[in-house]
């Protein structure tokens, strides 16, 4: 792994010498940046890469972030801020081939000051974490008491683990405490369902759709037709006339009971096939401004906020999970109206009787938004 | 004295490619042009946890993409994380089981699987310059041998519906200098075919908006040269790589998941059992179709003159290739997922419980040897220089050679 130093020597001078090839681009006028800003400026490029073209430029340049020293390995870091989808994976090619040559030369102080940085990006934090872990792992593991908050997805997880490992041989009562501290800092789906469980045999019976923000008050449209598919394009009365919601349309009132928030098709319309149907909720948002509406169905579903179209994936039982399509939406602080359009095909198989759908609001970490009139307590 | 230094390196890199393109003896999914039939190596027939095992070695994540072998390097793809979304490419040193290099990337496509699928199920692929990764969440990554990337093509970020969340199976090809990808599914469903040394588009297809998990497989025909075979639900069509145009086309109902394998001239396609249908000819009737060799979920074999399927059941049969007769069978036990291969006359079939069964073909197929591991096995096993590599869901087990 550490091992690349005196290959990537061999190869810098082969390539230098040849001048010629792939390899070669790197030659002495573009080899190893002279100076930390000049390193920072590339990894600033690297991580603004966009375009599938010139990749061949792009390469090389990653090839001088692999070449320069430890010291310099945190302030590139930053430049991960303002990464594209390609360019972090450009930028972190490069960059973890310079912690590879850089060994246990990688200054732990360093890393510990980045992972503690909350304005640096998640994903700076978590590769430093990581590093910190590989060459220091009490320390990093040290790191991890404050962060049950953290807005680092990943390094709060850790941190929940931390705790949960910590209490496992305390008395019930602190084990109590501890889970419920760790059900609220919890945001991945499987440590929420595992703490709620342990909860629940503990004797505190656990609300999991509400943790995890489903809203599961709505009102369902009758069905329309969705033979061959072809409702999926068509614009029915319900989105015909948005923002408005037509009466001419017969909305019955559905709750989910459903521990993941599932709203259930065919047990609140009709068990039907080649149909589609409507659902409209109205969420409180405590704040204006962007927030991510993630939904889950094995239908073929579309959404709109407050009239808007949010995202439509034309896509029938394959596969369904919580937070399955991810999309941005503006949000406006208190009501709102979110609109689902969920598409039953006429597949006669065993598995492709589901029409339902799940859909929650939440900040980029997972953290729900979106709170409905009349909610009931997390922990009964 | 210029001149000299770059002769000199001109040739030590030609050199050494050329020992690099010699050495790629399994370089992708079901070994040298996909048809998993391609060695003649004496392996070891015994082997456990405890005995015939060169190295083992645990895998940063989870994953059912095969291993492959190129030059020195054992390489093999997985997925980590709470989200599955750190992707990994290892490269593992042959001979001792040490990690030479690992790049890991982040996903920039969704990265939900089924539990018997992984994000991670494409096996690589490589031309002994370079190695091409896809994964489900249909990222595509060329790195070089000493694990630099060279390119990446986040495929559904450029394609935005494209995606299968059981996942996503198929695996890449390197085909006369072009990287191959098959994306079937059901939102933006198409093949790409890039430059393999930039990453650039080359051609790109349209495919059926429906989920497949095959692969491409190259074909090679005297009137088009370098083509790939592409299978969908609904029927084949044969690219040529230089330009994406379809050469030939057959429609029927095909498994989604077998993959068709070609052997003298003829394409075998798991169709309801095995058709056998000739890409030369236009709307091709089959030559022969037996519903006694019948896939489940691992590909058929095809070697000289014979078929061999796994079905449902588990029963290896073995068949006639130019007619689909019937020779023999010999039932296994638990479910294949991983297809089998063949190596001098004996296949290599591995259960997803970890027996890993050699059959010899010489005569009635009667299995020889059953070898137990520990773990769950979805990926096709890699041959080379006498060596089995195994590949569990989390680790990679090298059996060494006799």
């Amino acid at each position: 792994m550490r091992q690349e130093a005196p290959r990537a020597a061999v190869w810098f001078g082969l390539a230098l010498v040849a001048g010629m090839s792939a390899h070669a681009t790197v030659s002495a006028a573009d080899g190893p940046p002279q100076n930390v800003a000049e390193a920072v400026a590339i990894a600033t490029d690297l991580a603004r890469a966009a375009e599938p073209r010139g990749q061949t430029a792009l390469a090389a340049q990653a090839d001088r972030i692999a070449a320069i020293p430890a010291d310099w390995i945190v302030p590139c870091l930053a430049a991960l801020a303002d990464a594209t989808p390609a360019g972090g994976n450009w930028l972190r090619s490069g960059i973890e081939r310079a912690v590879d040559r850089a060994g246990d030369s990688l200054s732990a102080d360093a890393l510990t000051a980045v992972v503690a940085d909350r304005k640096q990006s998640a994903r700076a934090r978590t590769l430093a974490f990581g590093w910190l872990k590989d060459r220091n792992p009490s320390r990093a593991d040290g790191l991890l008491n404050g962060m049950l908050d953290d807005p680092a997805l990943d390094l709060r997880r850790e941190a929940v683990e931390k705790q949960l490992t910590a209490v496992a041989t305390a008395d019930e009562t602190a084990q109590k405490a501890t889970h419920r501290q760790c059900l609220a800092a919890a945001r991945d789906i499987d440590q929420i369902e595992r703490i709620a469980a342990w909860l629940s045999e503990h004797g505190e019976k656990v609300n999991v759709a509400l943790v995890l923000g489903f809203v599961r008050n709505w009102r369902v449209s009758e069905a329309f037709d969705n033979a061959k598919g072809v409702g999926f394009a068509k614009a029915y009365p319900p989105e015909a006339v948005l923002p408005t919601r037509p009466e001419t349309v017969q909305w019955k009132a559905v709750a989910s009971a459903d521990k993941h928030g599932a709203i259930d098709l065919n047990a609140a319309i009709e068990t039907k096939k080649g149909v589609l149907a409507y659902a409209v909720a109205d969420v409180v948002m405590p704040s204006g401004g962007p927030a991510e509406v993630r939904i889950g169905s094995p239908c073929a579903v579309a959404v709109w906020v407050n009239g808007k179209p949010a995202m439509a994936h034309e896509i029938y039982h394959a596969s369904e999970a919580i937070d399955q399509y991810v999309a941005p939406a503006e949000f406006r602080e208190g009501t709102n109206t979110v609109m689902v359009k969920c598409c039953q095909n006429e597949q006669t198989e065993s598995w492709a009787g589901d029409w339902k759908f799940q859909l929650r609001i939440c900040d980029s970490i997972g953290s729900p938004l979106a709170t409905q009139p009349a909610q009931e307590k997390v922990a009964e | 004295m210029i001149m000299t230094t770059r002769r000199l390196s001109m040739m030590l890199i030609v050199m050494l490619w050329s020992v690099m393109a010699t050495a790629a003896d399994w370089p992708e999914f079901l070994g040298p042009r996909g048809r998993g039939a391609a060695t003649d190596q004496a392996i070891r027939t015994r082997w456990s946890e405890a005995e015939g095992i060169a190295w083992k070695a645990e895998l940063p994540g989870r994953g059912a993409s095969s291993p492959i072998v190129v030059g020195d390097l054992v390489v093999v793809t997985a997925s980590s994380g709470a989200r599955q979304d750190q992707l990994h490419i290892l490269a593992i040193d042959k001979a001792s089981g040490r990690t030479v290099w690992h790049r890991r990337f982040w996903a920039t496509g969704r990265t939900i699987a089924h539990p018997t699928s992984a994000v991670a199920a494409g096996t690589p692929a490589s031309d002994g310059k370079r190695i091409v990764a896809l994964y489900s969440s249909c990222d595509l990554f060329a790195v070089d041998l000493e694990g630099r990337l060279l390119w990446q093509r986040n495929l559904a970020v450029e394609h935005p519906r494209s995606g299968n969340d059981i996942g996503m199976g198929s695996s890449p090809r390197i085909v006369d200098g072009t990287a191959v990808v098959q994306i079937d599914c059901q939102g933006d469903a198409f093949a790409l075919g890039v430059d393999a040394a930039t990453g650039e588009d080359r051609c790109i297809v349209p495919r059926e908006k429906l989920a497949s998990w095959s692969s491409p497989l190259p074909v090679t025909t005297p009137e088009h040269g370098a083509c790939v075979l592409l299978q969908g639900p609904h029927g084949l069509d044969l690219h040529r790589v230089a330009d994406g145009k379809t050469v030939w086309s057959w429609k029927g109902d095909i498994s989604a998941i077998p993959m068709t394998t070609e052997s003298g001239s003829m394409l075998h396609v798991p169709a309801d059992g095995i058709a056998s249908v000739s890409p030369k000819e236009a709307d091709a009737k089959p030559a022969w179709k037996s519903t006694k060799l019948s896939c489940g979920i691992a590909s058929p074999l095809a070697w000289g003159d014979s078929i061999a399927c796994i079905n449902r059941a588990g029963v290896l049969c073995i068949g006639d290739v130019a007619d689909g007769r019937l020779r023999g069978q010999v039932r296994l036990a638990g479910s294949f997922w991983a297809s089998p291969i063949l190596t001098g006359a004996t296949i290599i079939a591995a259960n997803k419980e970890g027996k890993t069964f050699l059959i010899s073909t010489d005569g009635e197929p009667k299995i020889i040897a059953e070898n137990e591991l520990p773990g769950t096995f979805t990926a096709t096993p890699a041959v080379a220089d006498g060596s089995v590599y195994l590949r569990s869901e989390t680790a990679l087990w090298k059996v060494a050679a006799p």
